[in-house]
């Protein structure tokens, strides 16, 4: 018998029959099926003991109480800390994702020394040798050494403000805020001493005057949450809350009540409710209150219609609310959170004063003896400096030293604030992530992530008791970093300033043993809380307030830009994951969207989709119109945070920076920097 | 004409159990040794050691945390509790100690009974029944077992397959609904 | 409605969700994709392919829980807004069960939660279809997160390949854990208290808009909110019968959420 073809056939036929007798057709049709469902590109998950730290996340303005979930040790996520009365457990949509931008492609690697048009990394020794060579002979010259900080409430403040006392120079300015504008106000201005608060818990009644509270002014999740408590489902509210603003924003979507009122008019609004209330018998303890109560008069409901587009019954419906509720409270600010002009805050402050709610925070005692007093660098005016060095009516810095801020992009007018930052010999910046300023700076210095670092806040603006929290490190840095005040504590070292700490620990640890607070508790997650009251000592000035009420004009075109705090902040780009919480009709594909209603639409000739140009203060943007009816007529609305041109793929180059046709102006009387509700022309392209 | 055919026919059934046979032999031998790669564990880790000569129960090692989940592979924050410095005379201890414990790295310990990302396995709710009805019986084991490693799947070949979870959960009058096990 | 008996479950986990209470600030949608490892959209993703994966093109977003903005359709002064979360309903009878050609979506759990398997998912998308509330997804790419972060993925979800659906599952490991908890406790796995089982939205939901529990439970809160006269269910009529009841005190909510003409009168 021999092999032939249709015994081989045979063969094979039995071979093939075999198979079905054994695994292999079963095991492999099996296996390729999980085959197909474990491709090497899809990143497996890692498994382990899941823990979450407390700490404070100073990603947003105001910061969250937050515990750092992990996973054997890795960061993956973030929940609320509900021991800390800061947010009592609830987290903003910026430090939701603070375990992600731990691993943020705009992170700064190492520090980096601008070489040409690239920068080229050096050490931390080199950064440290090279500062102190240039600031060697800079010692004891005023305004030769510059510093801009956007941390309102660290202690890391006193060591860098104290520092440059320690050089001689006086010129350190915080970013503009509504803390700043009112610390101008109350602090500057009226002469008063501590912080004004919110006492939003108690109120029964809570009246926003441009303040967006749920979404851009003072802590934002604290604000929600004592919004929340006073509002069950179950049960009858205990609170009403009225928003007057130009735009029926994510407050006024809440509110009871939206009372539109134009951005520029806002402070004759307020004047026109101390008219209502001075005439119903209300007053206050205040210096001056008379004049000022003659001045309101001027602010009859007529005028206030004028100038502020807010009918007579609306005014005088909400000063009756405001006259019969029990604890009324009265926040001003602006749409963006960027500070109003003294006008209006004083007006705040009046009003609260005459209902009786007015609260003063006493000021936490200094950690770094020789740093300068907080209130007097709030009151400053950074804004102002800058477009003086711009005009080149004030010196440029030799050396300027920007924490935790980003100037160049988030400053109103910012391609003129970039410039003038750009005249400053070294510029320097101490930034977490590649912003524009970094991308700007001959020296990056990598600060790290706050769940890398050690901070605090200290009286976040807005609170309405003296509040206390500190951050802890509770994750090993991913990135060559380091904490900006430690780094200073080192310079200063080597150029004979004495601080009287060689650590910012050291720091923390006398700041929260001069407070009388227990450093284990803090570091554990709760919050220092303090029911100790300040001074409401304070005069107004009816003279200077005259003034600036007489620029208030009522008419034409304004722009009020909008924070979301979800888009991002000045100082931190929209994270990946917060993209998708950008509405399509705020951002599409590269264009930025400015909401407007239908009559302003139809004023200006344009439709939904439009394509416009934007211009203001010598600058313009392009956009696309999104007809929306919760802008009242006159004005138009558009979101900050977009338009970025350093960052990373995810946020670069999408839409528009409207900062940039933020128009400044010197508020007549104070000559404070002001920009809320400033004008625009809107031109279809 | 006849004997020819069968001749023929009895020559082609041969080479058709010829190959069935081969076949068979190939399935059943040659395959699970091609279809899997041997592996080794990073380190040779004694269960007798621990257990007989040391007298470790297995939850010294093996247990639940406070949450209910379970600590299968320890870490080297129960291992260095004992190891931080080399105290056997075994050289797989001495690695250990030398590359893991001081460089502060995990052992990448291979799970012979590794699950993939879309299953949710809780040991909590199985804690009735004896390890060893889904796992080897290591606890007397001089040598950790050789992993066989499915080069196809890339699963261990001692992993359980679902058609095995939905049977003892049918017998045992558990819901085999999707979510029990998926994720 | 759908022809398929609904099945009766004797925990039933559902959301009542304060629409007066959301200010829309997206917290809810950032903490849904990081529990559930959601990657951003990837600008240079699929580049082979001409296609850019932005997120502001929403027809391509994976969002699980996302937040629309509704109107009264007023024009100004009398216009109102409001926001509103929209996870998966959990339908009763889901619409998107029986279309499922290949069983990959099920609602067969205690909890009543509606399940979705995805290596099983063949991609055909009936179940999108199906689905009133536009609450299911496709991915249209492989997921790609910005190089190093998906070394802080979350273990609570595995990670989908390109090709298959997804949705919410109320954060179904959770569920899972709490009920580990339970047992390690001592406790009723089949009982868990108010509170011991959270989705990852209503806990990081600043104003608590978000409530979550046993709605069948008369101890735990939406049980009594699912019954006030101020809570709704989106598309009522439909009869799906959601696992998610909204609550407003507007009137003119309530008309949006069942899709009621300008005229008609409500039911």
């Amino acid at each position: 018998m021999g092999l032939d073809r249709r015994a081989f056939i045979k063969f094979v036929v039995g071979g093939a029959a075999g198979t079905l007798f054994t695994p292999i057709p079963w095991k492999l049709a099996d296996d390729a099926s999980i085959w197909s469902q474990n491709w090497s590109w899809i990143p497996r998950l890692k498994y382990g003991a899941l823990t979450a730290d407390a700490t404070y996340s100073k990603l947003c303005p105001a910061g969250c109480a937050v515990k750092v979930k992990k996973v054997a040790g890795i960061a993956y996520g973030v929940e609320g800390n509900s021991a800390n009365e800061l947010s009592k457990g609830g987290v903003c949509p910026l430090c939701a994702t603070g375990s992600q931008m731990l691993r943020s492609p705009s992170r700064v690697a190492g520090p980096m020394k601008k070489d040409g048009d690239k920068f080229k990394p050096i050490s931390w020794d080199e950064a440290e040798a090279l500062l102190a060579e240039k600031l060697k002979g800079l010692k004891g010259q005023d305004g030769k050494v510059a510093a801009i900080s956007g941390d309102l409430s660290g202690t890391a403040n006193e060591v860098l403000s104290g520092f440059l006392a320690g050089l001689g120079s006086k010129s350190y300015f915080y970013m503009p805020a509504d803390q700043t504008a009112m610390a101008k106000t109350w602090n500057g201005v009226m002469g008063g001493s501590g912080q004004i608060g919110y006492d939003l818990e108690e109120a029964d009644l809570i009246l926003c005057i441009g303040a967006d509270i749920m979404d851009a002014f003072g802590p934002v999740v604290r604000n929600q949450k004592a919004f929340a408590a006073k509002r069950p489902m179950e049960g009858d509210k205990a609170l009403t809350l009225v928003y007057a603003g130009p735009v029926r924003n994510r407050t006024a979507a809440v509110a009871d009540k939206w009372v539109a009122v134009r951005p520029d008019g806002a402070a004759a609004f307020a004047m026109g409710l101390v008219n209502l209330l001075a005439k119903s018998g209300k007053s206050a303890s205040l210096g001056g209150f008379s004049e000022f109560a003659d001045l309101a008069a001027k602010f009859g409901p007529e005028a206030v219609e004028k100038l502020a587009g807010v009918n007579a019954e609306a005014l005088k419906d909400v000063a009756k609310a405001l006259f019969t509720a029990k604890n009324p409270v009265v926040v001003v600010g602006t749409e963006p959170g960027q500070g109003a002009g003294v006008a209006l805050n004083a007006a705040g402050v009046a009003l609260n004063a005459m209902l009786g709610s007015l609260t003063v925070l006493p000021e936490f005692p200094k950690a770094v003896a020789s740093a300068p007093d907080r209130a007097g660098l709030l009151a400053k005016d950074l804004v102002g400096w800058l477009n003086a060095v711009d005009a080149g009516k004030a010196p440029a810095p030799e050396v300027l030293f920007v924490y935790e801020a980003n100037p160049a992009y988030a400053l109103p007018q910012a391609a003129n604030m970039a410039k003038a930052l750009r005249k400053a010999g070294t510029l320097v910046a101490f930034s977490t992530f590649m912003d524009e300023t970094a991308a700007l700076a001959d020296l990056v210095l990598p600060a790290p992530h706050p769940f890398e670092r050690l901070d605090d806040a200290q009286n976040p603006y807005g609170l309405g008791k003296a509040t206390y929290a500190l951050a802890t490190a509770v994750v090993a840095p991913e990135k060559d970093c380091k904490g900006t005040p430690d780094f200073i504590l080192g310079l200063s070292g080597k150029l004979g300033v004495d601080l009287g700490f060689g650590a910012f620990e050291d720091v923390l640890k006398a700041k929260v043993s001069a407070i009388g607070a227990d450093w284990d508790a803090l570091a554990g997650g709760a919050a220092y809380v303090s029911d100790k009251k300040g001074s409401a000592q304070a005069s107004l000035d009816a003279g200077a307030l005259s003034k600036a009420l007489a620029g208030i004009k009522g008419e034409g075109l304004v722009l009020v830009a909008q924070a979301h705090l979800n888009i991002g902040t000045g100082k931190l780009a929209t994270p990946p994951h917060n993209l998708p919480t950008i509405r399509d009709t705020e951002l599409y594909g590269k264009d930025v969207f400015v909401q407007m209603c239908s009559a302003t639409a139809k004023s200006l000739g344009v439709s939904e989709g439009s394509k416009v140009k934007l211009a203001a203060g010598g600058a313009d943007i392009s956009a696309r119109v999104s007809l929306y009816e919760g802008v009242m007529p006159g004005v138009v609305a558009a979101p900050l945070g977009l338009g970025r041109t350093a960052w990373d793929p995810y946020t670069k180059g999408k839409g528009d920076n409207v900062s940039k046709i933020l128009a400044v102006s010197a508020e007549p009387g104070t000559g404070f920097s002001v920009w809320a509700g400033s004008a625009v022309s809107v031109a279809k392209m | 004409m006849e004997e020819k055919k069968t001749t023929k026919c009895g020559g082609g059934f041969l080479a058709f159990v010829l190959g069935f046979l081969l076949s068979v032999v190939a399935g059943w031998v040659v395959f699970p040794s091609l279809l899997y790669s041997e592996l080794d564990q990073p380190i040779q880790f004694s269960h007798k050691i621990h257990t007989e000569d040391q007298g470790l129960t297995c939850d010294s090692c093996h247990f639940f945390r406070e949450d209910g989940s379970y600590q299968g592979m320890p870490t080297n924050e129960q291992c260095s509790g004992c190891h931080s410095d080399v105290i056997g005379q075994t050289p797989d201890e001495a690695k250990y100690v030398q590359e893991y414990v001081q460089k502060n790295k995990e052992v990448p310990w291979r799970t012979y009974q590794y699950q993939p990302d879309n299953v949710l396995f809780s040991h909590k709710a199985h804690e009735p029944f004896e390890c060893t009805e889904c796992h080897l019986d290591v606890a007397k084991a001089d040598k950790a077992p050789k992993y066989y490693e499915n080069k196809l799947s890339g699963y261990s070949r001692d992993t359980m397959k679902m058609w095995q979870c939905e049977r003892c959960h049918a017998e045992n009058g558990v819901s085999n609904a999707c979510h029990v096990c998926h994720k | 409605m759908s022809g398929h008996a609904t099945k009766e479950f004797k925990v039933r986990w559902g959301m009542v969700i304060d629409v007066d209470k959301c200010t829309g600030c997206g917290a809810c949608m950032v903490a849904c994709q990081v529990e559930n490892n959601i990657a951003p959209a990837t600008p240079e993703m699929d580049a082979w392919a001409g296609v850019t994966h932005d997120a502001s093109n929403k027809l391509r977003t994976l969002t699980w829980m996302l937040v629309y903005e509704i109107n009264n359709k007023k024009a100004f002064p009398e216009y109102e807004a409001a926001y509103m979360p929209r996870p998966c309903m959990q339908c009763a009878s889901p619409a998107c069960v029986p279309v499922c050609p290949v069983v990959a979506t099920d609602k067969n759990e205690e909890g009543g939660i509606v399940s979705q398997v995805y290596p099983r998912c063949i991609g055909c998308r009936y179940c999108m279809a199906a689905c009133p509330y536009h609450a299911r997804y496709f991915n249209w790419f492989d997921p790609t997160w910005p190089t190093g972060m998906d070394k802080g993925l979350s273990p609570s979800t595995s990670v989908r390949p390109r090709g298959v659906v997804e949705k919410c599952n109320f954060c179904h490991t959770r569920f899972q854990q709490a009920k580990d908890k339970a047992r390690q406790d001592g406790g009723d796995p089949n009982n868990l208290p108010d509170g011991a089982y959270v989705t990852a939205c209503a806990e990081v939901c600043p104003t608590g808009a978000i409530v979550f529990g046993d709605l069948n439970n008369p101890e735990h809160k939406v049980h009594a909110l699912a019954h006030s006269k101020y809570a709704f269910r989106l598309l009522e009529k439909l009869g799906l019968g959601p696992q998610v009841y909204y609550y407003s005190k507007r009137e003119w909510v309530h008309r949006l959420g069942d899709n009621y003409l300008p005229n008609e009168k409500k039911a």
